[in-house]
């Protein structure tokens, strides 16, 4: 049954510091199934357990209980097969490597040769419309088009996952909407799954087939809310009623997971 | 950008310049108003003697550069200090080498192996308490006893000198990668080595630096040093020596071997500065020196 699906997570939990004054229940019993070919946002205040639930995905981190599958296999292995890309908020490109060598790093690290590492650059190059920046240096970008490079790097050795934590969190606004709606294409020619984090109720559901609502105190996934807006959004599905209707979906969702400890640092534009 | 830095380059060198030359007045008009026979404060001997034998002029110690050099033939002392300088500097670079060597395989060691940071750091840092001059004959000794040639001894105390802020400055810069980036080397399942080589060495490089500075300069003192300590090596060191037991026949020409020594000092300094500005040619500005 699992093996269908690309990220199957089956009653984890995550203790930090157990046993010490400082122990942290980041997520307790956190059942998640993400199917081929998906986009899922995590939403929820800050310190309800998104990243961490994300890192378990990714393998940088080992749950306390429960099992994490990516691709039917164990996490760590799908690590070690490199089933997955990251982005994080910060671009995290390498300031000494230019754009193109930034790409190519985890094709390096894979053992490619030069030629192809070269020719699938450019390719990720084109694919996110930035087909003559290979030889510049990360920093003579804007954050918008680092950010670009940053995904361009996460999917340059084709993987079926993208794991995304918060990757437009550090831009403005117009970027910000310019920017999901490319992944959003991105995602739809390289027909890749994604398990997207984010504070955000109308990028969540703008961006998603499925927005996964969390809470704190212990981390929990509260409710999971299908958005069904269809494959083909574009500018006009920001204006569409049933838009709107899904963004104060989310948001009920979510502050009827937050009654009693609160709402903090969720974005309500 | 380029030429925001050549301004300040020039900027730095006029400053460089200017200093100098105060320092150089300064001098100048101390021997004019100073009493020739030197002073007392308060019955304590501070002020000191101005006369040509303890303080030349400052010309003078120019000129001394272009005069015959005492028992070499038609050489001049400029010739002289120049050979001096050269034999200095090859045993100061191939310290700061050897220094080098060290100094980042033990960082790398540290960084690898929290225990053996640990355990080494505190005698690294007590190392560089022992004073030079008391290591020279131990390391003199076991040089000759391996039949090692004698600028090997030099070469020695000078690595000794300069593996330390090396060794300091690269654990810094490779425990200086950010933890993001660190994941993300995780995320492609990539091993302590690997990440070694692609994230942690070029993140040290800025951060490696000014430890190279100060080591180059160090090299070059572990060399002057031993030179005056040991017998038998022929380099600026010596000539500081050799000139000043000459002082009366030609007061100058110690000071003409400080500069000499100076001199070498500030190439070995301008040697790095120019590896960083090829080595950081790409890297964004702030993190530029
Ligand atoms: N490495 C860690 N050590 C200790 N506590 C941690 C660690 N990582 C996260 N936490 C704690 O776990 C909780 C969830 O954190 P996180 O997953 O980063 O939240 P979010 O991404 O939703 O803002 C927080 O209370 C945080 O302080
Ligand atoms: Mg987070």
């Amino acid at each position: 049954m699992t093996d269908q699906s690309a990220v199957s997570v089956r009653g984890v939990s995550m203790v930090f510091n157990a046993e010490t004054s400082g122990q942290v229940d980041a997520l307790r019993d956190v059942d998640l199934t993400v199917d081929p070919g998906e986009f899922v946002s995590l939403i929820g205040p800050s310190g309800c357990g998104k990243s961490t639930l994300l890192r378990l995905i990714a393998n940088l981190i080992e749950p306390t209980a429960g099992t994490v599958l990516v691709n039917g296999k164990s996490a760590k292995q799908a690590c070690a097969d490199q089933d997955y890309g990251m982005a994080f908020q910060q671009s995290g490109l390498f300031d000494w490597r230019s754009v193109a060598k930034n790409i190519e790093l985890p094709l390096e690290l894979k053992g490619w040769d030069k030629a192809k590492r070269a020719a699938r650059s450019q390719e990720m190059l084109d694919l996110v419309k930035l087909p003559d920046r290979g030889a510049h240096m990360p920093w003579q970008l804007s954050g918008g088009q680092q950010q670009r490079i940053a995904i361009a790097r996460a999917l340059a050795s084709h993987p079926p996952l993208l794991l995304m934590d918060e990757p437009f969190g550090a831009l403005d606004e117009m970027t910000r909407e310019h920017m999901q709606a490319e992944l959003l294409q991105i995602c739809e020619v390289t027909n890749t799954t994604v398990v997207f984090v984010t504070h955000s109720i109308p990028e969540a559901v703008y961006l998603s087939d499925r927005v996964v609502v969390m809470s704190a105190g212990p981390g929990r996934i509260t409710d999971v809310i299908d958005v069904g807006l269809g494959k083909n959004r574009d500018e006009d599905t920001r204006e569409n009623d049933s838009f709107y209707k899904k963004i104060t979906e989310v948001r009920e969702a979510l502050r009827g997971a937050e009654l009693g400890d609160g709402a903090r640092g969720i974005e309500d534009r | 950008m380029v030429t925001r830095r050549a301004r300040s380059a020039v900027r730095r060198s006029v400053l460089f310049v200017v200093a100098l030359g105060l320092v150089a007045v300064g001098w100048e008009v101390y021997k004019a108003l100073g009493p020739d026979a030197g002073g007392d404060i308060f019955g304590w001997k501070l002020i000191p003697k101005t006369n040509d034998r303890v303080m030349p002029h400052t010309w003078e110690m120019f000129a001394e550069l272009t005069r015959p050099a005492i028992g070499r033939g038609d050489q001049q002392v400029w010739q002289v200090l120049l050979g001096y300088s050269w034999y200095t500097f090859q045993m100061s670079v191939a310290g700061l080498i050897a220094g080098t060597a060290i100094g980042v395989l033990l960082a790398v060691l540290m960084a690898r192996f929290g225990i053996v940071e640990r355990g080494l750091l505190p005698y690294v840092v007590l190392s560089q308490t022992i004073p030079l001059i008391a290591l020279a004959p131990q390391v003199t000794a076991i040089r000759g006893s391996l039949d090692w040639p004698q600028w090997t001894s030099a070469v020695a105390l000078a690595a000794f000198l300069s593996f330390f802020p090396i060794t300091v400055s690269t654990l810094r810069g490779l425990q200086a990668a950010p933890a993001a980036s660190l994941e993300l080397m995780a995320s492609y399942a990539s091993g302590w080595w690997t990440t070694l080589r692609k994230l942690r060495f070029p993140t040290a490089i800025p951060y490696m630096v000014p430890g190279l500075k100060l080591a180059a300069t160090a090299s070059v003192i572990g060399v002057i040093v031993t030179e005056i300590t040991l017998g038998g090596l022929r380099g600026v060191g010596y000539a500081t020596i050799d000139y000043s037991q000459k002082v009366t026949s030609q007061p100058a020409s110690v000071y003409a071997a400080v500069f000499a020594a100076a001199a070498l000092g500030l190439v070995m300094f301008a040697m790095i500065v120019g590896c960083e500005t090829y080595v950081m040619r790409n890297r964004p500005q702030e993190e530029r020196g």
